[in-house]
């Protein structure tokens, strides 16, 4: 059984906030320090996961809350840079130097396009091809190909969230589309449609993680969710077909990242995909979950399609996905993004979702994809 | 850098150090540089030291096929942020990846009409002079093979 829980979970809403980032996220930080019920004094190390922030953004929000001394540490693993956070949080804890962390997760996005600066070199810029929806829809436009995917079924994907998140105050979008309206929402990049993506945006989201023996000195093992995995690889060679790659193998046949990690999560929480009750997956595009569908073990290769065609991971389904309504609906303020999963699922855990709860859901895993093959997956349990 | 006499015709720069291999004044000799590792046999985009698979320094410097198969490709409808240098206004272009007989997909715009573009399609290199202000560059893309 794992030995680092979370006690507080916390979250500002993620969308266009006129706020400045330290603003949202100390907001978040104190939101999770109320549902743990400690103080900001008891807490002996923070991580801020951030990608679009400048230097020691951490420390800037962080000092909003009191002075201290602790080591306070930014980290940036592209979209899984709350993935990575949170498993330096967990490794903290586990290595008995500390055993009440903060991790936070917090951005303020600039609008529309992310800036390719970021991620592309200056020839790829000048080609244009720089636009990270484009990398997305080449993945989707090879599976449509080779397994007979369908442009109804990733539809299918984006009707789904945009309906979970009807129910969801912390989205950027709460509003139910029909499948007609995805399907004649303008092509981005073919085949991916504007109702079938997510959208940069700003946001916070917080966890306070502690010891087991930490949580039942402080009365608070009642409503801690365990951590029974916290994984975060990078893509191997030529695996991942994603923003920024000018090329790949046609020969090397490496298993992808989220293939790579899920394993790695399920192995260390001692769990498969058959024990999860939900999930909380990257849907930066609507065909971006089902090729997680597979991926995750959730069906076989190729078979995606057929998963939400057959309603199983519909909120009243098997194995739901994206009961917050996803990335399509939240948006991607990207260092907060996998913490906003997390926090997610620990509201599901403890039975506090409300319209969107899924029905006795024991077991919750989290997963976010990005940039150079960056990927993160924690699996909770309560 | 000379900075007393100029040929009137600039001697080109390659889009990227690397990217390209032949002599860049004769465009129809000029190829995508690639590098094939002779321990693991990946063959690589671009001219590089070490092998991005293996880690080896056994890599040897090839010019890659200018041949190719659309693997699979997109449209990009929205003019790309940044210095994009394409047609302005914006035209919605083809991007994809080409399958080269070196084992290696390569990533780049695709010179046709977006509505021909479909998997499979036989493409050929397509090396260009893009005049900007300050210099001449060798660009690429991939366009259909001819007849
Ligand atoms: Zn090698």
């Amino acid at each position: 059984m794992s030995d680092v829980v979370i006690i507080g979970a916390g979250m500002h809403p993620f969308g266009r906030i006129d706020k400045t980032y330290e603003e949202i996220g100390a907001d978040a930080a104190s939101a999770a320090l109320r549902d743990a019920g400690i103080e900001w004094s008891q807490i002996q190390a923070a991580y801020l996961s951030r990608m679009y922030l400048p230097a020691t953004s951490g420390a800037r929000i962080l000092r909003r809350l009191g002075s201290t001394d602790m080591s306070i540490t930014d980290i940036e693993a592209a979209c899984a840079s709350g993935g990575a956070a949170l498993r330096q949080g967990v490794l903290a804890i586990r290595s008995g130097e500390v055993d009440l962390v903060m991790v936070l997760g917090c951005e303020k996005m600039p609008r529309g396009f992310m800036d390719p600066s970021m991620i592309y070199s200056p020839w790829q810029i000048e080609l244009g091809m720089s636009l990270n929806p484009a990398y997305w829809s080449m993945r989707a436009q090879r599976h449509i190909y080779e397994y007979g995917t369908t442009e109804l079924q990733i539809a299918k994907v984006a009707y789904k969230n945009h309906k979970n998140s009807v129910h969801n105050p912390y989205a950027m979008y709460r509003k139910e589309f029909s499948l007609e309206e995805i399907l004649n929402s303008p092509p981005v990049c073919d085949p991916i449609r504007r109702l079938e993506i997510c959208a940069p945006d700003d946001g916070a989201a917080a966890v306070v993680i502690a010891s087991a023996k930490r949580a039942r000195e402080l009365g608070a093992s009642g409503k801690a969710i365990n951590i029974a995995a916290c994984c975060h690889t990078i893509a191997r060679y030529s695996a991942d077909f994603r923003c920024p790659a000018d090329s790949m193998s046609a020969t090397a046949n490496n298993p992808g990242p989220t293939e790579v990690t899920g394993k790695q999560a399920y192995e260390r929480a001692g769990l498969g995909p058959k024990d999860i009750d939900c999930f909380e997956v990257q849907d930066t595009d609507a065909f971006c979950e089902i090729e997680i569908y597979e991926a995750l073990g959730l069906c076989p290769l190729g078979e995606g399609g057929k998963l939400i065609d057959e309603g199983k991971t519909d909120i009243g389904g098997d194995m739901p996905v994206n009961m917050s309504g996803g990335l399509i609906s939240k948006g991607e303020p990207v260092g907060a993004s996998h913490l906003g999963q997390v926090v997610e699922i620990v509201t599901q855990l403890r039975g506090q979702a409300g319209p969107r709860q899924v029905a006795n859901a024991k077991v919750g895993l989290a997963h976010v994809l990005g940039a150079g093959g960056n990927c993160a997956v924690t699996i909770m349990q309560r | 850098m000379s900075t007393v006499t100029q040929n009137a015709a600039r001697d080109p720069v390659a889009i990227r150090d690397g990217l390209l291999c032949g002599p860049l004044s004769q465009l129809a000799q000029v190829r995508l540089a690639g590098s094939k590792c002779t321990n693991c046999g990946e063959t690589s985009l671009g001219t590089v030291k070490i092998c991005p698979n293996c880690g080896r320094d056994s890599v040897q410097n090839i010019a890659l096929g200018n041949r190719g198969v659309l693997w699979s490709f997109t449209i990009v409808r929205h003019r790309p942020p940044g210095n994009y240098k394409g047609p302005d206004p914006f035209v919605p272009f083809g991007m994809g990846l080409v399958e080269l007989p070196e084992g290696l997909r390569v990533l780049s715009p695709i010179q046709c009409d977006i509505d021909k573009l479909k998997i499979g399609l036989a493409l050929q290199f397509k090396p260009y002079v893009r005049h900007d202000d300050d210099r001449d560059v060798v660009a690429f893309g991939f366009e259909p093979t001819q007849g």
